[in-house]
């Protein structure tokens, strides 16, 4: 029997049903229509349906809707505003989006990242990544990008 | 130049960075039916019966498919227009089994959950029949094998091809030293991050529409109308966005199904599969084990090569009985070999099939001839540059095969140039130390095709119109994988047409609007779409100066587009969305443009990849520390989208040396590497700084001196690295991938000492 949700999901508070072994991937894809996320393999291992959850990176198809009752998801949709984000600017700007399957995934770890560290260095940023497959890009422009983005950010800071 | 050569963004980045672009997996709608295979657990088998009584029993499953009651329609799925012979012998659900992973029976139900779950419940009798599981098997079983009552199942070897050139008995005895290697490659998948997923919907006029992330809408539509033994006309296929493919979505593996669906129920049908699924049922890179053979001068002149080389296609023909004439076309275009002696064979064994990936046979043949070449120049005391120096061909040069001119190609600049920024000289002076980490350099060349001349009638046409709006249209079934080949061809467009690459409308490559084209295959996008654009436009270019005459006062000659709009020697101007609401009024059409573009030439583009590793004697894992790739494009209509794909392309060849491999197991015909968890990829901690140089020094035949990049960026990777290992350790390692196992193996027989700490 499916139970109801409630949760907040890109600042909105949410409700809708839930089945009890319904994967959260699935239920924020196909409940909300958020196909923004994308799912790689279902399996934990590619990183392409990566939220935040309560503002920590999470492979959202390894965690159970039901899990998620009460907490603040951020999916890709919820990193743009009116216009693009500035970490996603900044990903065309550079080149780190090829076929864009992974890139939904991959903006909101990096974006997770830049919450928890606010200033990381390349290696820092490979390894909060390595998570996030992408086959296309060869990672080092989504890189640059993370780390620009962090530099762009810290000037605004100082600059405010 | 206003666009070509310049950094321009992704046209459809905000819409890809925003997860506003449609997948389709995203293509959600309640009244889509779903489908779930039941896959092969027999390396060969016969299937006898399919129970699927209490799949069927299930609240919303509609029925079960497999071969007593599907069409029958042997097909091959590699083809790319309609009546093509090829070896089909594939069908939507066979009566025999041939790999672990064959499509055996599939669900349709309302939903994917009902349909996997009712999958699971199919009961299926087999009877097993002796599998061919290695190539070496399937050598010793030349000529048909037979399945349980006498039918012909498979024919070893699918393919010969023999070359000689020159006189290779002479080119030997005047060697000053002959050297052999063996060099082995795995079975590699793409792993595109979307997984073969696809929709077909029935239309209001009968027909069915088929949205699928394809290569070629023509080749799905060939396909399907093959495999339904219904008119081609009947279907409909459009492009939709694509996750990555690399070569494996070009044939479709889905669609035939997913349209038979559709048919039989009346209703759009949704099939997906999971990333397992994409791991054993669709294709993967045919594996090679070659023999090669070198002879040479102290100076490190070839003098005769030869090779003898078996590709296991795996179950199904596919392409695979083109790739040893592919692998030989694309072997004589590096090196001027003034003998060689060539024989490939093409084999099949019961494991999943083979297809396209990046470079069809090219990364197989050239990771071969540069680890032997290295070999080679390890025993003769020669440096690994030197030798590819002395062996380059040089622009102009005449391959042995075709008799074709090879352009200019920049294969030394390419070498010369990357061995200067890698600082070749000095890194490969320096010891590989004693302590636990060996340090090595490695360097590799390639060489790929642009296009398909002279195989194929290699031609395409492009259609531009200038919209109401002042936008302009194109009409060309292009086929972006993803890597930004829409924003290049809109550059392209953009050249001429002096409007912004934004403002070019590229419609989704659709068999209903688009006339035919070979589609995204063999790196000819650029080189020969790109090349009817720019006619095209400027084509068009011409027309709207035509068209403006009037309005402007002045000579057609005498205009200028730029800023979008058509611009007067004294300033005057006109926007494009003005002329165009002046034509309209005036009952003129507005202007198009039509140019057909055919491929007289083939030339090849080059690259010279230059790898740093450290090898853990402890752990025998490699760390590619440092990277330069040096490219020949012609020219770079984008170098920024060029320098992604070679990025990508090293990503893909780092896996390719040191991690990738399906590891079909020779005993059960199992693939053990069949999810991300056991098929390792190269992720962002394993990638090395990568610098990319771009030789541009312009291919006449090309769009504004364009030539490929795509297939090329990955092919000289894996021995770039390999090679570089083989510095640090002092051995001569050739079976890929360089796992942590076979290197320790091989750091025990060498008996290098690990270093204490
Ligand atoms: S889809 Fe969740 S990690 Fe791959
Ligand atoms: S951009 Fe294609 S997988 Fe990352």
């Amino acid at each position: 029997m499916p139970s109801t949700l409630s949760l907040t999901v890109n600042g909105r508070s949410v409700s809708a049903p839930a089945e009890p072994g319904e994967r959260l991937s699935r239920f924020l894809r196909e409940r909300l229509g958020l196909t923004g996320l994308k799912e790689g393999c279902c399996e934990g291992e590619c990183g392409a349906c990566t939220v935040l959850l309560d503002g920590e990176p999470v492979n959202s198809c390894l965690v159970l809707a039901l899990q998620a009752e009460g907490c603040e998801v951020v999916t890709v949709e919820g990193l743009s505003g009116d216009g693009l984000g500035d970490l996603q600017a900044m990903f065309i700007e550079r080149g780190a989006v090829q076929c864009g399957y992974c890139t939904p995934g991959m903006l909101v770890a990096a974006e997770g990242l830049l919450r928890n560290n606010p200033e990381p260095t390349d290696a820092e940023t490979r390894s909060a990544l390595a998570g996030n497959i992408c086959r296309c890009t060869g990672f080092q422009t989504i890189i640059d990008a993370v780390v620009a983005t962090a530099a762009a950010r810290g000037q605004a800071g100082d600059a405010a | 130049m206003n666009f070509v050569g310049r950094r321009v963004p992704l046209v459809d980045g905000a819409a890809k960075a925003a997860g506003r672009l449609t997948f389709v997996a995203d293509m959600q709608g309640t009244e889509s039916l779903h489908g779930a295979l039941v896959f092969s657990p027999h390396a060969h088998a016969r299937i006898v019966t399919v129970d699927a009584a209490e799949a069927l029993a299930l609240d919303g499953v509609l029925g079960v498919h497999w071969h007593a009651n599907t069409p029958a329609n042997h097909y091959n799925s590699s083809i790319w227009h309609i009546d093509q012979e090829a070896l089909a012998d594939e069908r939507m659900f066979p009566e025999i089994a041939r790999h672990i992973g064959d499509r055996v029976a599939a669900i349709v139900a309302e939903t994917e959950e009902i349909a996997r779950h009712a999958a699971a419940l199919v009961r299926v009798e087999y009877e097993a029949l002796a599998p061919v599981l290695t190539p070496s098997a399937a050598l010793r079983r030349i000529g048909p094998a037979t399945g349980a009552e006498g039918e012909p199942t498979f024919d070893n070897p699918v393919a010969e091809e023999r070359f000689a050139f020159g006189d290779p008995e002479g080119g030997f005895a005047a060697a000053s030293m002959i050297v052999e290697v063996d060099v082995s490659t795995p079975r590699s998948h793409h792993c595109a991050i979307e997984t073969h997923a696809c929709r077909a919907a029935p239309q209001p006029d009968g027909r069915i529409l088929v949205s699928t992330p394809c290569q070629s809408v023509f080749a799905v539509q060939a396909v399907v109308a093959q495999a339904l033994g219904v008119p081609a006309d009947r279907f409909r296929v459009v492009k939709t966005p694509i996750g990555g493919s690399f070569g494996g979505k070009a044939e479709p593996i889905l669609e035939p199904l997913c349209a038979h669906f559709a048919m039989v129920y009346g209703r759009p049908v949704s099939l997906r599969f999971n990333r397992s699924e994409t791991f054993v049922s669709t294709r993967t890179r045919s594996s090679v084990t070659a023999t090669m053979t070198l002879g040479l001068r102290r100076d490190g002149r070839i003098t005769a090569r030869q090779t003898d080389i078996v590709v296991d296609i795996g179950a199904y023909s596919t392409g695979g009985n083109y790739l040893p004439g592919s692998m030989l076309q694309r072997l004589v275009r590096l090196y001027d070999v003034p003998a060689e002696l060539y024989r490939g064979r093409a084999v099949y064994t019961n494991t999943p099939p083979t297809g396209a990936f990046r470079g069809y046979g090219s990364p197989q043949i050239h990771t071969v001839a540069e680890i032997a070449l290295d070999i080679a120049a390890g025993r003769l005391g020669i440096d690994p540059v030197r030798i590819r120096a002395r062996n380059l061909v040089a622009p102009g040069a005449i391959e042995p095969r075709g008799g074709l001119d090879l352009g200019n190609a920049r294969a030394r600049d390419c070498l010369q140039r990357g061995a200067d920024a890698f600082g070749w000289t000095a890194r490969r002076a320096i010891g590989q130390g004693t302590g636990r980490w060996r340090k090595g350099v490695g360097v590799a060349c390639a060489t790929h095709i642009n296009g398909c001349y002279p195989a194929e009638d290699e031609e395409t046409t492009a259609t531009l119109h200038l919209l109401a709006d002042g936008r302009v249209q194109l009409i060309l079934a292009l086929h972006d994988l993803g890597c930004g080949a829409d924003t290049t061809i809109a550059q392209i467009a953009a050249e001429s047409l002096g409007v912004e690459p934004a403002a070019i409308d590229i419609v989704a490559a659709d068999t209903d609007t688009c006339p035919y084209d070979l589609g995204t295959r063999a790196s000819r996008m650029t080189y020969i779409c790109g090349e009817a654009v720019r006619k095209a436009s400027s084509a068009l270019a011409d027309r709207i100066r035509n068209d403006a005459v009037l309005d402007l006062n002045a000579a057609a000659g005498d205009l200028v587009l730029s800023s979008a709009s058509v611009w007067r020697g004294d300033g005057a101007s006109l926007a494009l969305s003005d002329l165009a609401a002046r034509l309209v009024r005036r009952g003129v059409d507005l202007p198009s443009a039509t140019r057909t573009h055919r491929a007289t030439a083939n030339p090849g583009s080059y690259a010279a990849h230059f790898a740093a590793v450290e090898v853990d004697t402890w752990t025998g894992s490699v760390r590619v520390c440092d990277y330069v790739a040096a490219h020949d494009v012609g020219r770079a209509v984008n170098p920024m989208l060029v320098e992604g794909q070679i990025h990508g392309g090293i990503q893909i060849g780092i896996g390719y040396a040191l991690y990738e491999d399906v590891a079909i197991d020779p005993r059960d015909g199992r693939m053990r590497g069949d999810s991300f968890s056991r098929y390792v990829l190269a992720n962002a901690p394993e990638m090395p700084p990568m610098r990319v140089l771009l030789v541009e020094e312009g291919e006449p035949t090309g769009p504004y001196g364009a030539k490929a990049v795509g297939e090329i960026a990955t092919i000289p990777v894996a021995a770039a690295v390999v090679n570089a290992v083989n510095h640090a350790l002092g051995t001569e390692l050739a079976t890929l991938p360089l796992s942590q196992e076979r290197i320790l193996e091989a750091l025990a027989r060498r008996d290098i000492p690990a270093a204490a700490e």
